[in-house]
């Protein structure tokens, strides 16, 4: 009888496992800061390791710095909703996609490997624009 | 979601100028980042101006120089908290052993300064061969040099969640040769602390 229970709750956790795979994480950050992971907000501790999907909320006297697995370095500004909604990287060969969605406040980037491997593998996008990172430092501001 | 994020930022003046300061990166190499698209029509503009200022949103966007004011005093704020790179080092190994040569036994000090340095640190570890052996063999022994250095770290208080190991074999060669050569540059572990 308990057998069948069981397999479910297995099922169920199989299903809701999110993708666990490292993708960066946090260096520093200070003020109000939250790392949002579906209904799950974390404290951006130092050394918290990020998932493709989470997002980087910070408030008016807010801020988090961060470096991707493919050296990719951010900082988030005051204010700020930065989600990176896709980030695939192959660590043997180098190559991969990365786009980040900057719904309001401010972003600096400095480009790691997967803007390198591929003309376009790293997108940013604003509310009124998608931008393709050819291998640089940048700053992107979305004022409220 | 997006049409209507675009529509509100029509409606709501101020919302669509977001904008773009394009900058040299730490080792003055200039990129570029395109406009892919703007307001939801594709567009294939460039912009490579490096210390500019572009206002985004306009299928044709006009990048000014940051000129005399040059950055405003919050992004300066945000470049200052960027990370630091990443640093690679190079560690080398005596022939079909996981020993380190002298001179690179010495460099591990150098390595545990850095990521002692580093807030939230990771760290990876990736080990080589040269083409001495079978590749099996090379396989192990390659994953083997990339344990003996974490270990080491290990050893040292660092924790294992900050550090990985993988070995590459002689798969990656830094100096190509035909196989069975004997290669002092090839027999290295390479570390990157982020």
């Amino acid at each position: 009888m308990l057998r069948w229970p069981l397999i479910a709750v297995l099922i169920a956790l199989l299903a809701a496992a999110p993708a666990t795979a490292e993708i960066a994480r946090i260096k520093q950050s200070s003020g109000a800061a939250v790392v949002q992971r579906g209904e799950q907000k974390l404290k951006p501790a130092p050394g918290l390791q990020l998932l493709a999907g989470d997002s980087l909320i910070t408030g008016k006297d807010g801020r988090m710095s961060l470096t991707f697995v493919d050296n990719t370095r951010f900082a988030v500004g005051p204010n700020s909703r930065v989600s990176v909604s896709e980030f695939q990287y192959d660590r043997t060969r180098q190559k991969g996609s990365f786009v980040t969605q900057v719904d309001r406040g401010s972003l600096a980037v400095v480009s790691g490997k997967i803007a390198k491997s591929n003309r376009d593998a790293m997108k940013v996008r604003t509310p009124n624009t998608l931008l393709g990172v050819r291998g640089t430092k940048f700053i992107v501001e979305v004022p409220d | 979601m997006r049409a209507l994020a675009a529509l509100t930022c029509l409606v709501v003046a101020g919302c669509a100028t977001s904008s773009l300061v394009l900058l040299p990166d730490e080792e003055g190499h200039q990129g570029a980042v395109a406009v892919l698209e703007a307001n939801g029509k594709p567009t294939e503009a460039v912009i490579a101006d490096g210390n500019s200022r572009t206002r985004l949103g306009d299928p044709t966007p006009a990048s000014k120089p940051l000129g005399e004011q040059g950055l405003k005093k919050q992004e300066a704020a945000l470049l200052t908290g960027l990370p630091p790179p990443a640093k690679s080092f190079l560690l080398y190994f005596d022939q079909g052993t996981v020993r380190l040569v002298p001179e690179s036994a010495r460099m591990l000090a150098t390595l545990r300064e850095e990521i002692a340095a580093r807030s939230g640190p990771e760290v990876e570890v990736i080990g080589h061969t040269d083409t001495v052996g079978s590749q099996e063999d090379n396989d192990r022994l390659s994953i083997g040099r990339a344990e003996e250095v974490m270990n080491w770290l290990v050893s040292q208080g660092f924790d294992k969640s900050q550090l990985s190991a993988v070995g590459r074999g002689e798969r990656e060669l830094k100096e190509a040769t035909a196989d069975n050569v004997n290669s002092a540059v090839n027999r290295r572990v390479e570390v990157i602390v982020r």
